[in-house]
């Protein structure tokens, strides 16, 4: 990397600078903030209306109609994984090499250069002083690493060095999340379905795109039910629902909302509900022979007129139909006639349009069923994400719980010759210094305290 | 006794926090600060119980659901949370004098929550959406990141304050007692980072809920994207401390601009866009 040309050099600093990183958050905040004020996923006609012509322009050629599904958009996405895979490239090998780096060299003159740094007198003799400040320190902290090279007493005490390594699993965590993401979005599909009570599907339309796909699979919905609290406001939709897979019914569950079925990676949840036509009671009136038939009709099955060669079906049907109440669309089929149909207002049995041909029609007794909306869903990335998820809360909680601190100990004679030890402690954490700032002073006081005690007892 | 008189004592008890701090502060006398903290811990006990009590009686009335389920209730548990999560900093920092802020946040959520009309304290049946193990777990955990930014914005305004006021580390008259920047930026830094760490916990658990409610763990819908833009916003401020020069003053601008997109998430969202969580409205 070190020996690229200049651009490539200056490129791959800039994809690695903490800068880009912060410039790249920001701008994608700003960039998800116009995606909320502006409508997304609308049509070209709602386009049109909704905007001046020039306006609609921009709009449609920056795509901020569905901005989050732009070209521009995802090439954001694809610089933070960049800055953030590069970013961790660098700094990586500098954590191993801080880390891996156990023994140094621990001199007074080193010691006395950090940040946080203390220095003790103490009367007491080397190798007592050595044994209390052991004792205290690897209660605080854990076992201190001796040097071996030095006549005087020095070693290195730390805690938390894995605390270094929980920035990288939350950076890997992102990652984790764009790639589950992008795997759903190229493995995935995500629609809808809508099957009468009774019916069998096996076609899903998508949300995104004109497409439908065939389920390797058939959904039927057995019932649907919705109840409602005293308020009127909906309480519960439910649908049973069958699988039935190679023409046998494999398995049999009611679904609610925040209660899905899953079968074969495939997912259906409760998302809507309407209401149609099971079947209605009908009376026809032939004008010609003035005779009259009453006859049961299920919705979309033709029916015979008896003494005729006629046949009936009920096609359509609207539960308010131009304010006028229910409305079923019946079709007639005359042999060697093309078929004809009419709108029949269930509640308005004068209304002069209530006729086919030469049959005056009468709905007498409708009885109306529910269709369910199915949303259903396949996304094999969901576990990726999810992983990526439960090591972005492990990384972030033990990132702020805990800190890599680091103490050096040096402790040797005070002058030449004298009996009387110069004791010189210096501290380093990498997060959190204030609270660092307060162990490490109290760590002193109790040096302190400690070694008087003992130079008063001695 | 029932849930809505505990709650309107725990909206007055709040004032009267805020203004022990303020008196406290102004008059540079600690026993203020001590009695704020005090009053502060007194209101959010009361409203722990009105919130307890407020949840039996939505057993009561045949629903039977934890108080965090519309608009009223989460905004009775933001100010419970910023109480609770500014007492244990105060308890753990022993800085007493940066109480004014979340105690006025507390009780300006609680004011809006009694006494504007576009909220309804009504306790009210859980729609089909909400009926949901992830609910409380979603509420709870965004709500103390929510809390955890409030707290953070009291400190940055307070740092923004004792900055701009002369180069002087011993400044006297109401900045006295207020601690110097250098603590101030570290506390604004160690609530940003728990309040990141609640944040991300409330839209992972909104996320997994949305997959098992309606199958997308993201839809881009408008308070999901906001608060991922203050997501952002707060990664972005953890990461400028790395950045060599960035710590200090523009840390505390980005932690208030953070604090406006909670607020903008919260309420914004609520009232100007549309979207799955337009029943936080009722």
């Amino acid at each position: 990397m070190q020996q690229k040309t200049g651009l490539g050099q200056y490129l791959y600093q800039s994809l690695a600078s903490m800068k880009l990183s912060v410039f790249i958050f920001l701008t994608l905040a700003a960039c998800s903030l116009v995606g909320t004020l502006l409508p997304q996923g609308i049509t070209e006609h709602e386009l049109h209306t909704l905007y001046s012509p020039g306006v609609a322009r921009i709009v449609d050629y920056l795509g901020l109609n569905d901005l989050y599904h732009t070209g521009w958009f995802r090439f954001l996405l694809f610089l933070l994984t960049l800055n953030l895979v590069i970013c961790t490239l660098q700094r990586l090998p500098k954590t191993f090499k801080q880390l891996k780096q156990r023994d140094e060299t621990i001199t007074p003159d080193k010691l006395t250069k950090f940040a946080y740094h203390y220095e003790i007198q103490s009367p007491l003799p080397r190798d007592q002083v050595e044994s209390t400040i052991s004792s205290i320190v690897s209660h605080e902290f854990g076992m201190i690493r001796k040097s071996q090279d030095s006549e005087a007493f020095a070693g290195v005490v730390e805690k938390g060095r894995w605390s270094r390594w929980m920035v990288y699993v939350v950076h890997l965590s992102v990652l984790l999340i764009l790639i589950g993401a992008l795997m759903g979005s190229i493995f995935g599909f995500k629609g809808y379905m809508n099957i009468a009570e009774g019916g069998t599907s096996r076609d899903v339309r998508l949300y995104r795109g004109d497409n439908t796909v065939t389920l390797p699979f058939e959904v039927r919905c057995n019932d649907f039910q919705v109840s409602f609290y005293d308020t009127g406001a909906p309480k519960e939709y439910r649908s049973d629902l069958t699988i039935i897979d190679d023409g046998k019914d494999v398995l049999s569950q009611p679904i609610i909302v925040n209660d899905p079925l899953s079968y074969d990676g495939v997912t259906l949840y409760q998302s809507s509900y309407g209401a149609i036509l099971k079947r209605a009671e009908v009376e026809f009136r032939n004008a010609d022979t003035d005779k009259t038939h009453t006859m049961t009709l299920p919705f979309g099955e033709a029916v015979t007129i008896p003494g005729t060669s006629d046949r009936v079906q009920i096609v359509d049907y609207q539960q308010n139909m131009a304010q006028f109440g229910p409305a079923v669309g019946i079709a007639l089929l005359k042999e060697g006639q093309e078929p004809k149909g009419s709108w029949i207002l269930v509640n308005m049995p004068q209304f002069h349009g209530n006729k086919i041909e030469n049959y005056q029609v009468k709905v007498i007794k409708t009885e109306d069923g529910y269709y369910t909306g199915l949303q259903v869903k396949k996304d094999p990335g969901v576990w990726v994400v999810y992983a990526g998820f439960i090591a972005m809360l492990l990384g972030i909680g033990l990132t702020f719980y805990t800190s890599h601190r680091k103490l050096w100990i040096w402790a040797g004679p005070a002058k030449p010759g004298k009996n009387s030890t110069r004791i010189i402690v210096a501290g380093r954490t990498n997060k959190n210094p204030i609270a660092f700032e307060k162990d490490f002073n109290e760590l002193r006081e109790r040096l302190e305290n400690d070694l008087k005690l003992q130079s008063v007892k001695g | 006794m029932n849930s809505s008189l505990l709650l309107s004592i725990t909206t007055f008890a709040y004032l009267v926090c805020a203004l022990f701090y303020l008196a406290g502060i102004i008059f540079r006398y600690r026993p203020l600060l001590v009695s704020g903290g005090f009053v502060g811990l007194g209101a959010l006990l009361i409203q722990t119980a009105g919130i307890l009590l407020r949840w039996k009686e939505s057993y009561a009335l045949g629903y039977g659901h934890a108080p965090l389920s519309n608009l009223y209730e989460s905004l009775v548990f933001a100010a419970w949370a910023i109480m609770l999560i500014y007492l244990i900093f105060e308890f753990r920092t022993k800085q007493r004098a940066l109480g004014v802020f979340p105690a006025l946040f507390s009780f300006l959520a609680m004011a809006y929550a009694s006494f504007s009309p576009q909220v309804d304290s009504k306790i009210q049946p859980l729609v089909p959406a909400l009926k949901s193990n992830w609910l409380i777990a979603h509420v709870i955990a965004c709500f103390l990141g929510y809390a955890a930014f409030a707290v953070a914005a009291g400190v940055s305004i307070l740092y923004l304050v004792r900055k701009s006021s002369t180069a002087n580390p011993h400044p006297a008259g109401v900045l006295a007692l207020i601690p110097e920047p250098r603590q101030l930026d570290e506390f604004n830094y160690q609530l940003i980072l728990f309040g990141f760490l609640w944040l991300s916990l409330g839209i992972i658990t909104g996320s997994v809920w949305a997959n098992s409610a309606w199958g997308s763990y993201w839809s881009w819908d408008p308070k999901e994207t906001w608060s991922l833009i203050t997501w952002l916003i707060y990664a972005a401020l953890l990461h400028s401390r790395s950045v060599q020069g960035w710590r200090g003053r523009k840390v505390a601008w980005l932690s208030l601009l953070g604090f406006v997109c909670v607020l903008f998430t919260y309420f914004g969202v609520n009232f100007l866009l549309s979207g799955l969580h337009s029943y936080g409205t009722q």
